[in-house]
């Protein structure tokens, strides 16, 4: 099943390029690194995520960092 | 500016009221009503002066540097990388903060109408239209917004009038039984959506004129506050002391309505008005998202940007929250502290910043 | 044109061709033909502790033409179909009931939840939590107590509403003879600081002419488990008290005249005012009335402001007297709460409550009542005089 889903993962970042490619002009080196940059680094953290969906994420390091302060409202 | 659309201050005003109330109407009277109780109709009250606050701070920081965003003024006041450093963090902020806001929305659905469905269909589904709008430009979405807004204020008046029969409002005593320290509170954790108007700072160089960005500013924080008001207070006087223990009251209190027995199971209303908000709100933060990261990267273009980060929301959205009790939690405690940091203790050192570099040249031009 | 032939371009409109494919498989599909719509609940206790859920299931089949004649009872369509399950708790026996039933259970028309005795002695409050947290049923279903099996009641095929006996029964409530408590009522007492309730009472009466519903009396709930029944003259008493009288007549002989006089009720509020004094716990039940008389037995003269004046006061103290007897069986006899009595000292004495809050239990009780009714005789009806009296052998004081 995990196979299915990195498929499908890959499958959409590939029909996103291929939509988006032709549109970016050919003197926008910026845009073009940029678009991979952001494609690549989400197809990545997709595929890590389907193996391990139970990495600590984002809120986990928000209410890492602002404990002492929400335990005021904590009851 | 990298999107040359043009918008009126009018259409900025609605683009903002239906991006933050969608949410706050759905689930703001749980996490208020946990801790503010029977004073939990004041909660807003006391959130909206964070509202205002924060619309006056991204006025100000605008009338400084007209036509730009926090992302790039940031790096004009206190230099490249911290300025960097603070786009980055804004930019980390609005992409976390949209997909828990997804998420919400997933878990809103999933739960009450289509349990079978998996999370990342209802997810990916609403990502793809709120990224059409968003490649559409901010014209586009305003005038989204702007047919939008007769449907769903109709729709939730509507839903206000056919609770009428229902409401007791004795529920609402005794007021300030614990002193006014619990509707405080309460009004923290609401401000936590009143803070989100600092999107102003995003949207307010695409007005056509500038001088009404203010007022409309304003009425938009005041509608807001009026709406979060009434959800409230309809969620207490339906279910008083329980109103807490349900997870999305106002569905609960619409799930109720029966008048003379055949109008009733009118919840698809609900369904309706929160989808068109959440696909506001969605888009909205999206593209300040799409717009800010250009702008931080320094694009001539965002537009390519959108599928891409679109794709990032919703390994985001699945990713930020194990389940919807985490979610609450975290809204309901570590999260308002969060948003103070960013939307107002970030712009008002910005702001401070340069009221000090504005009285240290004005001496050194006096000096020359 | 000559875009659309790119290669890039062909292979996106062959994808975009074949997400349609995807979109076929609904997750969330349901047809009405597949599902067993729910029209009433029954709540049970089985001897070994375990939940008994009965569901009054809508048979699709005798909704078409109950009025058909095809021969009585040759087609034998029931327009109901009771099923039964066992389980642990409610969602386990509805998965037990599952299994038995080809169509997929429906509560989002579920209309009633009736707790039988068995599973009230025993305390309902963690049954409620089924009915707020399951999606699909709504909080508006009214509940009853019946003094045997809720199952009875739902087999029971009364003569109006297509055979639904769950129909019957919510339209009983909505006419508010006795009491009208909505799950969401049930919730809001059961969450309450004393969760003492009451919950009105239904039975099925059967007679030649058919099977048939009624609500008389109330059950009283004391900390969720079922304390004690009140009859049906009580309950107007309990109804009084809590602002919940809507249809209902008063009948009171006259002192100085032979016969009865009716009084239909056309509006009626209850004020509960409490008053802390000297330590002295107190309620104030104001009540305010407004009727019409509806029949006259008597040879009274009803255009007679006199008369009816006198009429007032008596149906005043007629009044309390009911009011007085639910506050003999329900308050020093039972010691349960259902008034809101302790929500009334807590909205107007927030501080002295919080420090009485575990006391009162023992306090309940001791509360002294008095009760201020107000009657107001609007209108005599459509005759004044007496109907079928010589003029000038009506009584006139």
């Amino acid at each position: 099943m995990k196979w299915l889903m990195v498929l499908g993962i890959v499958v959409v970042a590939i029909l996103m390029t291929l939509y988006e490619w032709p549109k970016i002009n050919k003197e926008q080196k910026r845009e073009k690194k940029a678009f991979v940059v952001l494609t690549a680094g989400s197809v990545i953290l997709a595929v890590v995520l389907v193996y391990f969906p139970a990495m600590p994420g984002p809120t986990q390091l928000v209410d890492a960092i602002f404990k002492p302060l929400g335990k005021l409202l904590e009851q | 500016m990298v999107d040359k659309g043009k918008i009126s201050a009018m259409q900025l005003a609605f683009l903002l009221y239906l991006a933050i109330t969608s949410t706050a109407v759905l689930i703001a009277p749980a996490i208020t009503g946990g801790i503010a109780e029977q004073d939990m109709w004041l909660a807003p009250i006391w959130g909206s002066i964070a509202g205002f606050l924060t619309v006056f701070i991204a006025y100000r920081l605008n009338t400084i540097y007209p036509k730009q965003t926090i992302i790039q003024y940031s790096e004009k006041i206190i230099g490249r990388i911290p300025g960097k450093l603070i786009g980055l963090l804004f930019l980390f902020y609005y992409l976390h903060l949209n997909a828990l806001s997804l998420r919400e929305y997933g878990d809103f659905v999933v739960g009450n109408f289509l349990p079978e469905t998996p999370m990342f269909v209802v997810l990916g589904t609403m990502v793809f239209v709120c990224a059409a709008a968003v490649r559409g430009g901010i014209e586009v979405m305003a005038r989204t917004a702007t047919i939008f807004i007769p449907l769903i204020f109709f729709l939730f008046l509507f839903i206000a009038i056919m609770l009428i029969p229902d409401l007791e409002p004795k529920h609402m005593l005794p007021i300030m039984e614990n002193g006014i320290g619990p509707s405080l509170t309460g009004g923290f954790l609401a401000s936590s959506w009143f803070m989100q108007f600092f999107l102003l700072s995003f949207f307010l160089p695409t007005l056509g004129k500038k001088q009404k960005g203010l007022k409309w500013g304003m009425l938009s924080v005041i509608a807001t506050m009026l709406t979060f008001f009434l959800a409230n207070l309809i969620s207490l006087f339906i279910f008083g002391d329980i109103t807490s223990t349900f997870n999305f009251p106002v569905m609960s209190a619409v799930r109720y309505i029966s008048m003379a027995d055949f109008l009733q199971h009118v919840e698809a209303i609900v369904m309706a008005i929160w989808v068109t908000g959440t696909f506001v709100k969605i888009a909205v933060f999206h593209y300040v998202l799409v717009i800010g990261t250009a702008q931080w990267f320094k694009l001539s273009d965002y537009r390519q940007l959108v599928f891409p980060l679109g794709f990032l929301l919703i390994i985001m959205a699945i990713w930020s929250a194990p389940n919807l009790q985490k979610v609450a939690h975290v809204l309901g405690t570590t999260w308002p502290f969060y948003d103070v940091l960013v939307h107002v203790l970030i712009p008002t050192l910005l702001l401070v910043a340069v009221w000090l570099r504005g009285k240290a040249n004005g001496k050194n031009a006096r000096k020359k | 044109m000559k875009r659309l032939f790119k290669p890039e371009k062909r292979l996106l409109t062959i994808v975009l061709c074949c997400i349609p494919i995807f979109l076929s498989g609904c997750w969330d599909r349901t047809e009405v033909n597949d599902l067993a719509i729910i029209a009433g609940v029954g709540l049970d206790r089985t001897d070994n502790g375990k939940i008994e859920l009965s569901v009054q299931i809508t048979n699709p089949k005798a909704i078409g033409g109950p009025g058909m004649s095809s021969g009585s009872g040759q087609s034998g369509q029931q327009p109901v179909i009771v099923k039964t399950g066992t389980g642990k708790t409610i969602y386990d026996a509805r998965s037990k009931l599952q299994e038995k039933t080809s169509r997929q259970l429906f509560e989002g028309h579920n209309r009633v939840i009736i707790i039988g005795k068995s599973l009230a002695e025993t305390g309902i409050r963690k049954h409620i939590d089924f009915f707020a947290r399951f999606p699909i049923p709504r909080l508006r279903a009214n509940v009853f107590f019946t003094d045997g099996k809720a199952t009875d009641i739902l087999k029971v095929i009364p003569s109006f509403e297509n055979g639904e006996s769950a129909e019957a029964a919510r339209e009983l409530a909505e006419l508010k003879i006795g009491m009208n408590v909505t799950t969401k009522d049930l919730l809001q007492q059961l969450a309450s600081s004393s969760g003492d309730t009451a919950l009105p009472k239904i039975t099925a009466s059967k007679s030649k002419l058919g099977e048939g519903l009624k609500v008389n009396g109330t059950a009283i709930f004391k900390n969720n488990k079922l304390t004690g029944q009140i009859d049906d003259k009580v309950t107007r008493g309990l109804l009084w008290l809590t602002d919940a009288i809507e249809t209902a007549s008063v009948t009171i002989q006259p002192k100085d005249a032979e016969g009865y006089i009716s009084f239909k009720i056309l509006r009626s509020s209850t004020e509960l005012i409490p008053t802390i004094k000297n330590g002295k716990w107190k309620m104030i039940v104001r009540i305010t009335t407004e009727d019409d008389v509806t029949e006259n037995e008597t040879k009274l003269d009803m255009m007679d402001p006199k008369i009816v004046e006198k009429l007032e006061k008596q149906m005043e103290k007629s009044i309390d007297k009911r009011i007085q007897l639910v506050l003999d069986e329900v308050q020093t006899g039972m010691e349960a709460d259902v008034f809101g009595f302790g929500e009334a000292f807590e909205r107007t004495y927030p501080q002295k409550w919080k420090q009485q809050e575990d006391q009162w239990d023992k306090k309940f009780p001791e509360i002294e009542v008095v009760i201020k009714s107000d009657v107001k005789i609007r209108r005599p009806g459509r005759s004044g005089g007496p109907q079928g009296v010589p003029q000038e052998k009506e009584k006139k004081k």
